[in-house]
């Protein structure tokens, strides 16, 4: 299939710019980067599932939280490798413990639609927080540690950035792949009109569940890669509701469905809270919620649809006039 | 010579709680034919489709495409084997464009993802929507729209078309031209099972009539034996049949 | 997360004290754990109506009823404070006070997505959630809070079953309730319009009925009862802002097992998930009674959609 190339040049200049970037920034703004890398992937990955075929999770910080806990479990058992083999080691488990629980639950989460998904997910979120914290076994409570990983003498910070990025941008490049294929046709199909979808051949359950499946092991890497990173977890630090809502809050605000929407709401979004209520803590709930209610409100197909609707009642306009 | 049909259907019963919607059905379809399957409101004809289609599931009886069974077999594994439907309330995908709509359908359907922009074009000239092929859903009338349908489900490669009253609420000129789409589709050698109320328009059009009421079938022939045939005029006009 | 409270505070203890005979204790044991999840049966039944009735007449699923909960128990600990008065005894100022925030609340903001999809009604509660949750930290702290009634004396012990009081009255309460909403709906001319709406919403307007009056004033009606039900799980269980989330996912949870709008199916699904859930905790473990939930519901949500009671505005879907 012809794909076009621009986003895939807009993906690799970012990239390089981004990836240089730390050289010259102040250490406040790396953290910063690393905020809209880690929430940016993340929102990337959501809109997989929740903007190309359209199921919204509610729920996505379980698979952070699946990510995490699956690799921490994993490191007393890896102490004979070298630092950065282990985190690899814990990277591909997390990955595929996300994998494998999402591809169990496809089957039942992905018949329901609309809200009984979201709900779904949101349940499915709690189960996960509330058994990692009450099962003895996965040390919710208790917590778990990290080992150092960090290679040569870097800057811990500046190398979290680096890790952040490049899973960004595989993230994107997936997704970009993805929205350019059959596949993503399919799942197109599957958003706009499911019944309709499986009547034109669209495999719809199959490729649901890809979708979920390849959304929930992204998820996962960037909670491996988040546990390394702050060194200790519990479980109410790796399983947080507002993570999951902010994501698509992230994506709403981008325009849900869109390749770069995801990013473009992380930006607007991480760096509006981070620099100007950066001082007031006690506000970001608040604020969240308000963004959400004024986004609903005025704006509720995002930046990049309020752009589209507006391109699209020119041409009708046009139409008309001719 | 008795060429194998493309579709049979056999002994086909549902029955919705009280009701019986179809009951104890068989007929088969010729390939390369155009077979219209009538009847009063109610008749069963919607359910009909919906049994073949694999959108519902039969309370008995078999449905057999290539003589092979397809009972039971999901909506899009039925349709990936050639069978595809337009729907009469047309469905197009609304935030697409027309050309994206069919493309969705050439990727999937029989054929897979092979030959996709020579399908589209193909499926665009032969509904004559190429000049539309840019713009949103939106932006379609009621009879472009059922063009559209057309165009998508032709796009799959199908063997063979579910037209569900392709020609409801069209103006004349919008049937003539649904018509003609219709012989097209099946000159280029794809059965064609239509589901119509423009009477007119069927015995135009069609190779072999179905009558349905009821769920019963009560009559299959030719147009002209169709036009003929007293239990069928008994069913249209309403009055006692004369068989009972 | 889900509150593990009930198991902290002797709620499921019970059964002799000798222990001389084990069959009879294991008896009292299990009566006892019925006896209990009835009492927080009753409880989530009250709170879920609302959220039931809401989503049966405007088919919004108001991600912001655990605040509407809330705010019930906390103008409650602020009034009885105030006025040195029970705190039972404001159930009417409070019922009366979620009334007037239900029906702006919805005639003011909720309805301006209510035509739009259904995502966006959710998002929309769900950030006033958010808000609101932020504003009870501002006003109360994060801590946890409780209403103590001043009459809150020693438990009634029957046949070696212990019953305290303070249960009973808030389970009666909560029956009481379930039962005037009931009378409301059922032989009120506000009743009749509200189920006549939820019906057929059209058909509605054009009989003249003013279709944005009767969602908001259905929205008051809910709010005015998970403010009610805020008060009793105050009495019983201690509260802090954060909660707000579990009480949505409990109303989503009964109005999914017992069926949409009706508190007949509220009462079916509180009393179902107050059962599942004391039974889990006593006989499985403390840490499975939300798994065992949520595996049930999503069971049910693919064997019966409509719940078990169905859809009491059926004629609406």
């Amino acid at each position: 299939m012809k794909r076009p190339v621009v986003p895939l040049l807009v993906i690799v200049a970012g990239t390089v710019l981004a990836g240089l970037a730390p050289l010259v920034m102040p250490p406040f703004s790396v953290r910063l980067g690393q905020l809209v890398l880690f929430y940016g992937g993340l929102a990337v990955a959501w809109n997989i599932l929740g903007g190309f075929a359209g199921y919204r999770s509610f729920g996505n910080t379980a698979f952070i939280g699946i990510g995490a806990f699956t690799a921490g479990l994993l490191q007393p058992y890896l102490q004979g490798l070298q630092p950065l083999a282990g985190f690899v080691a814990g990277l591909v488990a997390g990955i595929s413990a996300c994998m494998v629980v999402s591809g169990l639950l496809a089957y039942p989460i992905l018949r329901l639609r609309g809200a009984f998904f979201a709900i779904a997910t949101l349940g499915v979120a709690h189960v996960c927080a509330e058994l990692t914290n009450n099962i003895d076994a996965f040390q919710g409570a208790m917590g778990l540690t990290f080992p150092e990983i960090v290679p040569f003498d870097w800057e811990p910070r500046i190398f979290f950035y680096e890790l952040y990025l490049a899973a960004a941008v595989i993230t994107l490049l997936i997704a970009w792949f993805i929205k350019n294929s059959r596949f993503g046709y399919g799942l197109l199909a599957i958003r706009e009109d499911e019944d309709t979808a499986r009547m034109l051949g669209v495999p719809t359950e199959r490729f649901k569940a890809l979708a979920l499946v390849i959304s929930a092991g992204l998820t996962g890497g960037f909670g491996v890669i988040f546990a390394n990173s702050l060194g200790y977890i519990t479980t109410n630090s790796v399983y947080r509701d507002d993570t999951s809502l902010n994501l698509i809050v992230y994506c709403l605000l981008g325009g849900v469905g869109t390749l770069f929407g995801p990013v473009i709401g992380t930006i607007l979004l991480v760096l509006l809270i981070q620099l100007v209520l950066g001082n007031l803590l006690d506000f970001h709930l608040f604020a969240t919620g308000l963004l959400l209610v004024v986004l609903v409100l005025v704006a509720p197909d995002g930046v990049l649809g309020v752009i589209r609707k507006w391109r699209l009642k020119r041409r009708l306009a046009a139409l008309e006039q001719a | 010579m008795t060429e194998a049909p493309i579709l049979r259907v056999d002994a086909l019963t549902r029955r919705f709680r009280g009701l019986v919607a179809i009951n104890d059905l068989s007929f088969s379809v010729r390939a390369g034919s155009i077979t219209s399957v009538i009847g009063p409101n109610g008749a069963g004809k919607s359910t009909l489709f919906n049994l073949i289609t694999g959108y519902l599931r039969p309370s008995a009886g078999d449905v057999f495409f290539h003589e092979k069974r397809i009972t039971g077999m999901s909506t899009d594994r039925i349709a990936a084997g050639g069978v595809a439907r337009a729907f009469q309330i047309a469905r197009p995908f609304r935030d697409l464009t027309v050309e994206e709509n069919i493309r969705i359908g050439a990727l999937f359907g029989k054929h897979g993802p092979r030959d996709v922009p020579a399908t589209v074009s193909r499926a665009l000239r032969l509904t004559g929507l190429q000049a539309l092929q840019d713009e949103h859903t939106s932006a379609l009338t009621v009879g472009q729209l059922r063009q559209l349908e057309v165009a998508r489900a032709v796009a799959t490669r199908a063997d063979m078309l579910l037209a569900d009253e392709p020609c409801a609420g069209l103006n004349p000129a919008e049937t003539a031209h649904m018509i003609d789409v219709l012989r097209q589709v099946r000159d280029g050698g794809v059965t064609v099972l239509l589901v119509e109320h423009d009477m007119p328009a069927v015995m135009r059009v069609s190779d072999r009539i179905v009558v349905l009421d009821a769920g019963n079938k009560i009559a299959e022939g030719s147009p002209d034996e169709i036009a003929t045939n007293p239990r069928v005029i008994a069913a249209y006009l309403g009055t006692p049949d004369p068989m009972t | 997360m889900f509150s593990a409270a009930f198991d902290a505070d002797g709620f499921t203890e019970g059964g002799p004290a000798d222990g001389s005979d084990r069959a009879a204790g294991r008896m009292n044991l299990l009566l006892q754990t019925l006896l209990d999840g009835l009492v927080l049966g009753g409880i989530y039944a009250l709170s879920a109506v609302g959220f039931s009735l809401i989503f049966g007449v405007l088919h919004v699923l108001n991600l912001s009823h655990g605040i509407l909960v809330l705010a019930g128990a906390y103008l409650a600990f602020a009034l009885s404070k105030a006025l040195h008065i029970d705190p039972l005894l404001t159930t009417p100022m409070v019922m009366a006070a979620l009334f007037a925030i239900g029906y702006c609340f919805q005639r003011y903001l909720i309805q301006y997505a209510v035509d739009r999809s259904q995502l966006g009604s959710m998002l929309l509660t769900f950030g006033v959630a958010l808000m609101m949750e932020n504003a009870l930290v501002w006003g109360f702290s994060p801590d946890m809070h409780s209403l103590t009634p001043s009459w809150a004396f020693s438990p009634l012990r029957l046949h070696g079953l212990t019953l305290d009081p303070v249960r009973l009255v808030a389970l009666l309460t909560s029956l009481v309730l379930l039962g005037v909403l009931t009378i409301v709906l059922q032989r009120t001319s506000l009743g009749r319009i509200i189920r006549a709406t939820a019906q057929q919403t059209l058909a509605a307007r054009l009989c003249g009925v003013d279709v944005q009056n009767v969602f908001a004033l259905t929205f008051a009606v809910s709010a005015a009862f998970a403010g009610a039900s805020g008060i009793i799980i105050g009495m019983v269980l201690p509260f802090s802002p954060s909660d707000e989330g579990l009480w949505t996912l409990n109303a989503f949870v009964v109005v999914t097992l017992g069926g949409v709008g009706s508190p007949g199916g509220a009462l079916l699904g509180g009393l179902l998930l107050g059962l599942v859930y004391t039974l889990t905790a006593q006989y499985i473990g403390p840490a499975f009674p939300n798994a065992t939930m949520f595996l049930i519901l999503v069971v049910m949500l693919m064997v019966r959609p409509n719940g078990l009671l169905g859809n009491a505005f059926a004629g609406s879907r």
